[in-house]
């Protein structure tokens, strides 16, 4: 007999985000308007990434959402061929990354790079954010992301 | 070196009192490790109790402690007692299982012991992935994709799962150290090598050569195949005591001389993590080897949890075993062999080579080394180490041979 208890119920929309979960609703109702919205602490001045309950640097627990300017560096990614998830399977190869901006190099957006040779890339490449829809494979609707490209 | 040095505190080691010498291990069993069996966790995990208690030469009802973790369907006491047809009074511990918590269960098995909680108590982990993978999201991948920052933030990118998180901790590791694909490639052939030793390894029949892994494509560069762990179905058991109550039974005494924990401030969400390319073994290591009086050149077999092949990279360094970003190097040296190595690593195959049981087995790995009952034996093993690791903690368990 096979044992079902572990399953886990996702949204209808998974993967896409969910728009509605007050924690990162801002950040993606800047995508919509594309910008780059990221929290600073109210406390310690820092930005405050994720926007989890708690600043990690003083523990504060305010924040004001602020539009960055889209730049960074490339600070890692990887190449993906194998689709992990049914709902990627139109997107592979596909390079999911993680950009440093340029206000705070500590923070790390997760992203993906587009328009570009995954070849040409390298560690602190120089990019920039573009606002682009996210769709998956067998799920309706999309939703704007900021991912990069080379600057 | 390109090391992004972080000029803040990124994690702390768990203050922990001197258990070193006050428990024993002596007892271990695994189920068989297989795809997808069909099986369910308890009977799993059940079968692997039933050969630990024989190992020990203990009976059900010996048992008074039982350690898991609280996943869906582990081995907790009503699940024991349905199993053998018991029904006496158990002390319950949640703080037990696989990962970083199969090396810090003698911790809290200690203090239950010095308190008079329990007298014999057995620490158990299981899983049926194989069997349930389809329909889960991601496969392991899941308990991710229930965390909700994940869940916004990281999978609607694509960064998801495990092997995409650690495909990029393995390219910045390249770019800040120099390791090389033939390092992490090192890793797997090294632990392929032991599994082919290892009868009761899922990858025991099928080899692999240098030439082959560097030959296969990737699957999330700069990851191949083979640098990922199996998925399958299997679980494992040991069972502790008092020293003095072990050297009364019938198998060869093994006693937890050392045990620390580290934790992360990033928590889950490792892609902040400061230390990109570090683990918190930075932090618990050093407890555990001073707990245990020993410097980590007295380590004679070390076992570490390897999702993946930097994980055996990165733990090495942060444990001290070689300088930070040498363990590529330290690795294609051939450091990791059971019969020539200076640091015999993974002797059983690890989660990359024998079996996705989560760290458990790593345990029970150490202990039949220090008893001289492994199938690929380092000679006179003395004193032998599991690193355990789950992302925002790692975890180090210092075993001693008793005199």
């Amino acid at each position: 007999m096979r044992d079902r208890s572990a399953v886990m119920r996702t949204r209808q929309e998974f993967p896409l985000p969910d728009l509605a979960w007050e924690p990162t609703a801002e950040f993606w109702a800047g995508a919509a308007r594309g910008e780059l919205r990221i929290p600073r602490c109210d406390a310690c001045g820092r930005l405050h990434w994720y926007p989890e309950p708690e600043c990690r640097s003083c523990t504060g627990t305010a924040h004001t959402w602020e539009t960055m300017s889209g730049r960074g560096t490339l600070f890692s990614w990887v190449v993906v061929t194998h689709a992990f998830l049914p709902q990627f399977a139109d997107l592979t190869p596909f390079v999911p990354a993680l950009v440093a901006i340029d206000e705070d190099p500590g923070v790390r957006v997760p992203t993906r790079m587009v328009d570009c040779e995954p070849d040409a890339l390298d560690f602190g490449t120089e990019v920039r954010a573009v606002f682009r829809p996210l769709t998956f494979t067998g799920i309706d609707g999309s939703v704007a992301a900021p991912l990069f490209v080379p600057a | 070196m390109r090391m992004t040095e972080p000029n803040e505190t990124w994690g702390w080691p768990t203050e922990y009192d001197d258990v070193s010498g006050a428990v024993a291990i002596c007892g271990v069993g695994e189920s068989d490790h297989t795809k997808a069996s069909g099986r369910t966790v308890p009977e799993i995990v059940g079968s692997a109790v039933e050969r630990a208690l024989d190992d020990a030469g203990l009976e059900p009802t010996d048992v008074d402690g039982l350690m898991h973790i609280p996943l869906p369907e582990q081995f907790d006491v009503a699940a024991f007692h349905a199993h053998f047809g018991t029904d006496h009074d158990m002390w319950e511990s949640r703080a037990g299982g696989g990962m970083r918590w199969a090396a810090t269960a003698p911790y809290e098995a200690a203090h239950a012991l010095r308190d008079g909680k329990a007298s014999i108590i057995l620490n158990t982990f299981g899983v049926a992935w194989a069997t349930q993978r389809s329909q889960m999201v991601g496969g392991p991948g899941q308990s991710h994709a229930q965390e909700l920052f994940k869940q916004n933030l990281e999978i609607p990118m694509g960064w998801f799962p495990q092997p995409v998180y650690f495909a990029t901790v393995a390219r910045r590791h390249m770019y800040e150290f120099g390791t090389r694909q033939e390092d992490l490639g090192a890793v797997a052939v090294a632990c392929r090598r032991h599994a082919n030793l290892n009868p009761g390894a899922v990858m025991h029949e099928k080899t692999l050569s240098m030439e082959q892994y560097l030959d296969a494509p990737t699957i999330v560069a700069p990851f191949r195949k083979e640098d990922c762990c199996l998925i399958s179905d299997g679980g494992a058991a040991y069972v502790m005591t008092t020293p003095e109550r072990a050297r009364d039974m019938s198998r060869p005494v093994v006693e937890v001389a050392g045990v620390g924990l580290g934790n992360s401030v990033t928590g889950a969400h490792w892609a902040q993590q400061p230390a990109f390319t570090s683990t918190p073994q930075v932090f618990a290591a050093p407890v555990a080897f001073a707990m245990a009086g020993i410097d980590p050149g007295d380590v004679d077999v070390y076992t570490c949890y390897d999702p993946f092949t930097i994980h055996t990279v990165m733990q090495i360094e942060d444990s001290g075993f070689c300088e930070k970003g040498g363990g590529g190097a330290f690795a294609s040296s051939g450091a990791l062999a059971y019969d020539s190595g200076v640091l015999p690593t993974n002797t059983h195959g690890g989660l990359l080579s024998h079996a996705y049981v989560l760290g458990i087995a790593h345990v029970v790995e150490v202990v039949r080394q220090l008893r001289g009952e492994a199938a690929a034996q380092v000679p006179d093993a003395e004193i032998g180490v599991y690193g355990g690791y789950t992302g925002p903690q790692a975890s180090t368990l210092v075993l001693r041979r008793a005199p």
